[in-house]
């Protein structure tokens, strides 16, 4: 901390004592709830065994173990053939909404970002009862055709479900890029000669590529770190759940688990650090923000019957989880059958009085994590690109470092750095709800900071000149001119932000101290944990979904008007 | 969290006022940790309440490693009340780093032992309140579209009939198949067990994470057997699912546990549960069906539906061998890291050598050759063979009690044992495959 | 250089919803002319423009480019060059790749494709910046890029969108006469879009000028000087004087009277519609000293010297009458405030309405 100030103060030339006291605030709020936390358990990886020296030999056991190393190159495989999938979604639906005039294009972003949603377990619960070896669709293949496909098994069902699950994120910064490049750009492609998918490959493409890197990069970053989904669908042989399952076991005294996890936050940041690199000197700025992103063209109608119907493909397949859920919450018994044997709605008679207090708490905290995600996320990519800090970069570092984190580390760090720390009348702070808004905001907080990063950068800086030239102060310019042309950005990243702290358990279940503050996500787990509270749990994952889904398209739409009533002024 | 804040603070002045007053009415928040589903704590909240106004039972839900993690990193600054699981070595954990109060319970109509198990830890420390026995769970309608038998002993399941059929939980995750895995292998001593275990291993469709993640796949029909304790089976078919459950004659009935933390802050609502479970009252709520699990009162069992198990009665339980719960203390994490990396982490090698055996076994019935019969039984051997014999388990201890010890690493202990097994079921596999192809 | 062509518009309407932005639009562009398209912004010139490109879509009529009707051609095989406003250069190329890309559109070998790329960046002079990103280059660079780009194609039209409207009054003089003579260089149709009537007068060989959806006058600079067709036009070119009045016969005579005491006599053979008004240029009048036979006695309300002319304004009845006289000395200026007498020969006089 105070060799950052010192570096800050010494190279803080050309910066004003706000940006200062801006960084500093920031590196100290992710000194206090990431970094200090995350240290406090993960120095283990760096000592030796019985005498607690610093060592490096932990590491080299990881790289002499089979296990981990196959483990390493699986994470790597998985994430890559996830991006790529996962590009196979996003790209038709975020260039077929974006490029032409369509009915209900609202519906279907909204519609293509419920995946990111789906709350833990159920997910890959349903999935398995669509897709899996005994599936609804398996089962039924088998029956008329006598074969079966392998969807679910070993690393492809994982990056079946993680394609699924994290495409949105490249749907959303991709769209967001695509909304943001001036209109002539194309036309004057067009005019050259180019057209159709090539003018989308070498030029629209290109230039989206800000959103479309920033978005495939926390695709790879999440499915990099991500454990809940291979832990489900029983692929261990993963970089993330064999720390999880070293953490939470046997190997909890061992440093070979915090070693992973210090493979994992390095291997995120390099892909982070990559991606960036790959996008620098890239000056992507398009002038004229107001002058319309690109032409929508009105489709004639055998092209708007196939867009549709790609588009309706897709999202039948993007939503097939959330369609096994709302199946399995309304099944009887649902056991080796194409479909269930019997509909019933007592799941959600059951659920229905639990459900209101859930919700409350999940608003309260999942707002309020967002709130913080976009402030410090806006701050630090205002910092990053915008002023010449040194230093600047390791809060974007750092605070990406915050994907790689499991859940369960920093629920761990939480108790271990908090739980001491008493408030006056004898309660530890840990115990108190706020500190799990805190720790949802840091694990979402990479999601917010990406997003408000590409809007940023989308911006040219001539605008801020020209308010600045005209009077105002970096302050009010920021408020005033940068933050307005942002907010496109800024909501995308509230909503994920929100959207998935809403549905987060893992460090969730570490922090959670009494029942009346729970979150949905916390009794659905409960659910889940029984036969009989099958149904139920199913019935509380669909009313997160809807919930959350709800006040994800609310959020949308009044940006959107908000975002016309500016279009009308300019 | 105002709220929160004078629940605390109530709770703080309780001790302070009613100090050792243990007769007085239990009163102010009860806090639980717990690894039992909402459909067993809901029923007891609602009694435990109903029978003492005033007082409430606040749930924590976590997994029994979790809960275990979570007491300890939290004791400098204790808030819970009280730790209800199953596992009975996730209590000796707890135990062992002095967490739990001592404490007698004045429950009367409950044996000393379930089977050929103590109910209570005999320093008092954590006390049974249901039993539950483990054993094979099978979904039926999966069965018959499968052609498979119904099985009766762990060795049925090693049947060629069951190959990529079963799946089981991690022991290093579940303590429920911990326990599982310990029988066997104290029911059939350490090799012959390891035997038994790998050969129902190579018929593994997975190894799951969660002990809940094994009745879910049968039940939903995504694998036909499970390996599971005894109440996740009739709990499904309370739920109506189509599975049947059966108890292996090598197996254990073995209590679950509720125990007080030490320093609880609410001491006499802690002792008022533990009290309230054991009573009449709180036994027949195990009988509910969305809980089914044996009760430790022997006179619930007149109360409860036809046919319920009664592990005091039953002949099936009488024969049930003893557990040693000392001896499988001292290996729990040899136990589970060989378990994991002979078999979790190597499933597609074991399995490929499994399989290869199967078939040669299934050439060698149609035409039989000496040659082929001395090979196969070379390649079973290969898959049955551990690196370490029983004395030399509870040495490798050292390496799995982290920075306190010096030794040798889990790691490098892992790779060894991780590379003995791949490269013995690389032989095997050979082994079978030329056995088969001299069977032809 | 291919063989110029020109562009053939038929009465093409188009219409934004309610908003009839193009009404019955006809227009003859000769081969290797030097077209301009002047209006005030919002008259439809773009949208003309870009209906020419293939960006916009006629509700009906027809556009021909080099007599082939285009309508059904979508814009990237119309085979016509256009220079946006805002140059469009992608920022994720460098020049030569900017300037390479229709030429890769088209499918040439690429040894043909770095030869016309270094004779389209020769043409501009800009061979040293090849490796530039756009970025990187100054706006009037930038600029030349844009037009390299386009030429690059040997587009059967060029067309330029405003492309000066983004460099400083200097850059744009000089700008204007490298267009004018890359043009004449190529021998190729041009039509440029602009609201300056400077900088069409300038560099164009004829002028349409559009208001409102219309196409007012079409003809060459002087043409549309000399004999504007309307009062938009008259007034939309140079600076006119322009009278309301009535018209009255007296003695056989008719008269146009500005205000009481105020008339012009109206030539016999004039022929003076109905709602017209008396149209002149300033250079055209004369300031005499009050008292001078005259039919126009009016007040001096300001003067300024421009150099070569001194510029009257002088208060007629209610109108403000601007004459520009031509400055010899300062002897016979006629101060603020002077009574004077405007003389305006017949010659000079136009009709116009609306």
């Amino acid at each position: 901390m105070t060799a950052i100030a010192l570096t800050l103060r010494r190279y803080s030339a050309g910066a004003t004592p706000g940006q200062i006291g801006l960084a500093l605030a920031i590196a100290l709020f992710l000194a206090v709830f990431l970094v200090v936390p995350v240290a406090t358990v993960i120095y283990v990886a760096f000592t030796e065994k019985g005498t607690g020296a610093f060592t490096l030999v932990n590491f080299q056991d990881f790289f002499a173990t089979d296990l981990f190393v196959r483990s390493f190159w699986n994470s790597i495989y998985v994430s890559l053939m996830s991006v790529a999938w996962a590009s196979a979604i996003a790209l038709p639906l975020a260039y077929l909404t974006s490029r032409f005039e369509f009915r209900g294009s609202a519906i279907i972003q909204t519609l293509g970002f419920l995946p990111l949603i789906m709350p833990p377990f159920v997910g890959a619960v349903a999935m398995t009862l669509l897709f899996g070896r005994n599936g609804t669709l398996n089962l039924l293949l088998d029956d008329w055709l006598g074969f079966k496909i392998p969807f679910m098994e070993g690393l492809n069902g994982v990056i079946f479900v993680e394609a699924l699950h994290y495409f949105p994120f490249i749907l959303i910064n991709l769209s967001a890029a695509l909304a943001n490049i001036d209109r002539a750009m194309e036309e004057a492609a067009q005019n050259l000669g180019c057209s159709g998918m090539r003018l989308f490959r070498r030029i629209v493409f290109p230039l989206a590529m800000p959103g479309y890197v920033a978005g495939a990069s926390l695709v790879f970053v999440k499915v990099f770190d991500d454990l809940a989904t291979p832990l489900l669908l029983n692929a261990k042989d993963l970089l993330a759940p064999q720390a999880y399952l070293r953490v939470t076991s046997i190997g909890i005294a061992d440093p070979m688990g915090y070693v992973i996890s210090v493979v994992l936050i390095a291997g995120s940041i390099a892909a982070v650090w990559l991606s960036n690199l790959a996008l620098r000197g890239k000056d992507y700025a398009t002038v004229q923000r107001g002058g319309g992103g690109l032409s929508r063209r009105t489709l004639k109608p055998w092209e708007s019957a196939a867009a549709y119907a790609v588009i309706t493909l897709i999202l039948l397949l993007v939503l097939a989880p959330h369609l096994g859920l709302l199946i399995l919450s309304l099944a009887t018994v649902w056991s080796f059958s194409p479909l269930p044997d019997a509909y019933t709605l007592a799941h959600y008679a059951r659920v229905f009085g639990d459900s209101s207090l859930y919700i409350k708490n999940t608003l309260i905290y999942a707002a309020l994590a967002g709130t913080i995600d976009v402030i410090v996320g806006t701050a630090i990519a205002y910092l990053v690109l915008r002023t010449k800090l040194i230093g600047r970069q390791w809060l974007d570092w750092t605070a990406m470092a915050a994907l790689a984190i499991p859940g369960v580390v920093l629920g761990i760090g939480y108790l271990r750095t908090f739980y001491g720390v008493s408030l006056p009348d004898g309660t530890p702070l840990a115990t108190l709800w706020i500190m799990i808004v805190i720790a949802l905001a840091i694990r979402r907080l990479p999601y917010a900071l990406r997003a408000c990063h590409a809007a940023l950068q989308q911006i040219s800086v001539s605008v801020e000149e020209a308010a600045e030239n005209l009077g105002a102060t970096k302050a009010r310019t920021v408020r005033r001119v940068v933050v307005p042309l942002m907010t496109g950005g800024i909501l995308a990243g509230f909503v994920t932000s929100f959207s998935t702290a809403a549905v987060e358990l893992s460090a969730t279940l570490m922090l959670v101290q009494s029942n009346s503050d729970a979150p949905l996500a916390y009794g659905l787990y409960v659910f889940m944990q029984s036969a009989a509270g099958r149904g139920p749990g199913a019935a509380l994952g669909v009313i997160a979904v809807l919930f959350v889904a709800l006040c994800a398209y609310a959020s949308h739409r009044l940006v959107e008007r908000s975002e016309k009533k500016q279009g009308a002024v300019r | 969290m105002l709220r929160l804040w004078a629940a605390t603070a109530a709770a703080i002045a309780l001790t302070f006022i009613a100090g050792d007053a243990g007769a007085q009415a239990p009163s102010g928040k009860v806090t639980i940790v717990t690894s039992f589903a909402k459909d067993v704590t809901d029923p007891f909240k609602k009694a435990f309440e109903a029978a003492h106004p005033g007082a409430t039972l606040e749930v924590q839900n976590r997994n029994t490693n979790a809960a275990v993690k979570f007491i300890e990193e939290t004791r400098a600054n204790n808030q819970v009340d009280l730790m209800w699981a199953s596992a009975p070595d996730a209590f000796e954990v707890l135990k062992g780093k002095k967490l739990l109060q001592a404490y007698k319970p004045k429950a009367t109509g409950i044996p000393e032992k379930v089977g050929s198990y103590p109910i209570n830890d005999r320093d008092g420390m954590y006390f049974g309140f249901a039993a539950s026995g483990y054993g094979i769970m099978w979904n039926e309608r999966y069965a018959r579209a499968n052609k498979l038998p119904d099985p009766k002993e762990w060795q049925d399941l090693a049947a060629p009939a069951f190959h990529d059929h079963v799946s089981i939980a991690a022991p290093s995750r579940s303590g429920t198949t911990h326990l599982t895995i310990e029988t066997i292998l104290q029911g059939e001593g350490w090799d012959k067990g390891w035997r038994t275990i790998k050969e129902m291993a190579g018929n593994f469709r997975n190894v799951t994470e969660r002990s809940f993640g094994v009745p879910e796949a049968v039940n939903s029909g995504q694998v036909g057997v499970g390996i599971v304790i005894d109440f996740f089976a009739f709990a499904a078919q309370a739920a109506n699912f189509p599975v049947k459950f059966a108890y292996p004659s090598v197996t254990t009935v073995v209590p679950a546990n509720i125990g007080i933390i030490a320093n609880a802050p609410n001491r006499a609502g802690a002792e008022a549960f533990v009290e309230f479970i054991l009573s009449p009252k709180g036994q027949e709520v195990l009988l509910e069906p969305g809980i089914r699990r044996l009760p430790v009162n022997t006179a619930t069992y007149a109360k409860a539906p036809a046919g319920y198990p009664n592990p005091f009665k039953d002949p099936q339980f009488q024969k049930m061998m003893l557990f040693d719960v000392d001896k499988s203390e001292t290996r729990t994490a040899v136990v589970d890291t060989l378990f994991d990396q002979l078999i979790s982490f190597q499933l597609d090698g074991l399995k490929a050598a499994t399989k290869a055996v199967h078939d040669a076994e299934a050439a060698l019935a149609k035409k039989d050759n000496a040659q082929a019969r001395a090979l196969v039984k070379e390649a079973r051997d290969l898959i049955a063979a551990m690196p370490l014999a029983e004395a030399q388990a509870a040495q490798a201890r050292a390496a799995f009690t982290g920075a306190k010890e010096k030794g040798a690493r889990q790691a490098e202990l892992e790779q060894q044992w991780a590379a003995f097994g791949k490269e013995r079921y690389a032989q095997a596999k050979g082994k079978a495959e030329q056995a088969a192809r001299l069977a032809r | 250089m291919s063989k110029a062509v020109g562009v053939n518009i038929r009465g093409v309407n188009v219409s934004y919803g309610a908003n009839h932005v193009l009404k019955d639009v006809s227009l003859d562009i000769e081969p290797g002319e030097f077209f301009a398209f002047l209006g005030p912004s919002g008259c439809g010139k773009t949208t003309l423009l870009r209906l020419i490109a293939g960006f916009n879509h006629a509700d009906s009529g027809e556009v021909r480019i080099g007599g082939t009707d285009v309508a059904g051609l979508p814009p990237w095989k119309r085979d016509v060059g256009m220079v946006f406003q805002s140059y469009a250069l992608w920022p994720h190329m460098s020049v030569a790749r900017n300037v390479a890309f229709g030429l890769e559109e088209r499918r040439l070998p690429r040894a043909e494709i770095d030869k016309k790329v270094a004779a389209a960046l020769e043409l501009v002079g800009l061979s040293h910046l090849a490796q530039r990103r756009p970025s990187q280059l100054s706006g009037g660079q930038q600029q030349r890029v844009a037009v390299a780009r386009t030429v690059a194609i040997e587009p059967k039209v060029l067309l330029l969108d405003e492309p000066l409207s983004n460099l400083d009054a200097k850059m744009r003089v000089q700008v204007r006469r490298e267009l004018r003579d890359l043009q004449q260089r190529l021998g190729l149709t041009t039509i440029f879009v602009t609201h300056d009537q400077e900088e069409a007068n300038t560099i164009c060989d004829r002028i349409a000028v559009m208001n409102d959806g219309v196409v007012q006058q079409v003809g060459t600079p002087m043409e549309l000087y000399e004999r504007p067709a309307n009062l938009f036009v008259a007034n939309f070119l140079g600076t006119a004087n322009i009278l309301d009045g009535r018209l009255v016969d007296e003695g056989g005579r008719r008269w146009f009277e500005i205000a009481a005491g105020a008339r012009v006599s109206v030539l016999g053979d004039a022929a003076v519609p109905a709602g017209s008004k008396l149209v002149f240029r300033p250079q055209h009048a004369g300031v005499a000293a009050a008292g001078t036979t005259s039919d126009l006695p009016g007040t001096v309300s300001h003067r300024e010297f421009l150099g070569a002319t001194v510029r009257y304004a002088v208060r007629v009845g209610t109108a403000e009458i601007v004459v520009d006289a031509p400055f010899q000395n300062g002897d016979g200026l006629h101060a603020p405030g002077a009574p004077v007498a405007v003389t305006l020969p017949a010659q000079a006089i136009l009709w116009l309405s609306a």
